[in-house]
């Protein structure tokens, strides 16, 4: 017995998994900032990524070109009857954004919820082992870019930045699965209806819409968008468009499927969004004893 | 020889693996396949056969920090799996002969059983809800396929390397 527990190898094991332990929930507790060690050594190997990666990308988007090419002839027939019902639509946007701004200033409202501005940044990394879904980005607190700022592609929202260091940062996709990674989305419809983006279905590739009230009336193609009442993410960023409809376990809800308007797996170049309308601070919406429980 | 090259041999790996996942057609994601790459650590596993077992071990610790910091986040999980399959692998290394067709299979338990442990570990702290049968068929079998393929492509050179490698410590 006791050359059982004098055995080296035995003690090892057993101090490196309580070490285990104390670092994993090291980082899995909130944290608003990673530590300078970490951020250095991502930094490093951001600067090191983008080196190799932006090369690369105008070599696969060579040849992504050329794929294009084969089929210009159809699309361009395509797009061309498009076009026309487009220069009517820009007509009418101009008209309700002009209208918009003078109804705004007639309000006297600066600000709104859809206010933001864009950051363009380019994807430099992705972590290779599938489970974390995080993609890593060119841009860093040098920048401007900030935690939980939304992500988005031209075609979509993407996910959110998790963490900032000073010359790079990671994003979480929407992919995750993390509790935390809820959005407030907004149904477009004839009724409003509201729900929460709250995980991802990895089988069938679609974006789980959770907690919609039960009487809402939803249809296959509807768009669903942010609300802006997350605090955090601007107004009317794309989410997905509905796929499918069902009521949850208990009737009381229901689940909308909405498939993603981005790819996940095929991202090149993003787009960071600073909301132009601050949220206030926790502490100034209750008053101190709450901030003290 | 040159002092670095091995260091730098593993870092190009680490960097390829990202690089491989982002620039892979994203037609392979869209099937039900999850196609994982696990070259550093195979070549991580060869080092350990092939070359000296004890830089095998280290290397394994300062790469899987470095993959915990840069990729994952949470740090401990590969910190802590890295060298304990090395180890394993060095382990079943001792009873076998050392050639490369045994190196190559024992390399592949190497990983399958970090992918199994990294997944055990992750569902224990809720970064995924897959079920065992899942995984096996999504993830733990195209990705032993991928990293087969590796290996196939990269087990001669990266033998000769380290051998080469453990000729120059033993010489010292």
């Amino acid at each position: 017995m006791p050359q059982f527990f004098l055995n080296k190898r035995l003690i090892v094991l057993l101090v490196s998994i309580i070490i285990l332990v104390a670092l994993i929930g090291f980082s899995l507790r909130e944290r608003n900032q990673l530590s300078w060690p970490e951020q250095f050594i991502k930094d490093t190997t951001g600067w090191v990524e983008s080196l190799v990666s932006k090369p690369t990308q105008y070599v696969v988007g060579f040849f992504e070109n050329l794929q294009d090419l084969q089929n210009t002839y159809q699309e361009n027939k395509q797009l061309k009857t498009r076009v026309d019902k487009l220069v009517s639509l820009e007509a009418e946007v101009q008209r309700l954004k002009k209208e918009n701004k003078e109804l705004n200033d007639v309000l006297d409202e600066k600000k709104t919820l859809s206010d933001f501005k864009p950051f363009p940044a380019t994807v430099i990394g992705r972590n290779p082992d599938r489970w974390h879904e995080i993609i890593m980005i060119d841009k860093g607190k040098k920048d401007g870019i900030k935690q939980n700022m939304a992500v988005m592609t031209a075609k979509g929202l993407i996910g959110k930045v998790k963490n900032v260091n000073q010359f790079s940062s990671t994003v979480q996709l929407l992919s995750a699965m993390d509790p935390k990674n809820r959005i407030s989305a907004f149904i477009q419809g004839d009724a409003n209806a509201y729900g929460l983006v709250e995980g991802y279905d990895k089988e069938k590739k679609l974006l789980l819409v959770k907690r919609i009230p039960y009487d809402a009336k939803m249809k296959k193609g509807q768009t669903v968008i942010t609300s802006g009442l997350g605090g955090v993410f601007p107004q009317g960023l794309l989410i997905g468009k509905i796929v499918d409809v069902k009521p949850d376990q208990y009737g009381l809800n229901q689940t909308a499927y909405v498939k993603p308007g981005t790819n996940f797996y095929d991202i090149q170049n993003v787009i960071v969004i600073k909301r132009a309308m601050t949220q206030p601070d926790l502490s100034q919406l209750g008053n101190e004893k709450e901030g003290d429980l | 020889m040159n002092k670095f090259l091995l260091p730098l041999i593993f870092l190009i790996l680490f960097i390829f693996e990202s690089l491989f996942i982002q620039f892979l057609p994203s037609y392979l994601f869209d099937s039900q396949k999850i196609l994982i790459p696990h070259f550093l650590i195979v070549s991580i596993f060869f080092l350990t056969i092939f070359g000296n077992e004890k830089r095998g071990i280290v290397y394994g610790l300062i790469f899987g920090l470095l993959f915990d910091i840069v990729y994952t986040e949470i740090i401990g999980i590969y910190l802590f799996i890295f060298p304990l399959v090395t180890y394993v692998v060095s382990k079943i290394m001792k009873v076998l002969q050392t050639n490369i067709f045994i190196g190559s299979f024992v390399s592949l338990i190497g990983v399958a059983l970090l992918e199994t442990g990294v997944f055990e570990m992750d569902k224990l702290i809720h970064i995924t809800n897959m079920n065992f049968m899942n995984f096996l068929e999504m993830r733990l079998l195209p990705t032993l396929f991928l990293n087969t393929i590796f290996i196939i492509l990269a087990a001669y050179p990266l033998k000769r390397q380290f051998e080469k490698f453990a000729e120059s410590l033993r010489a010292d």
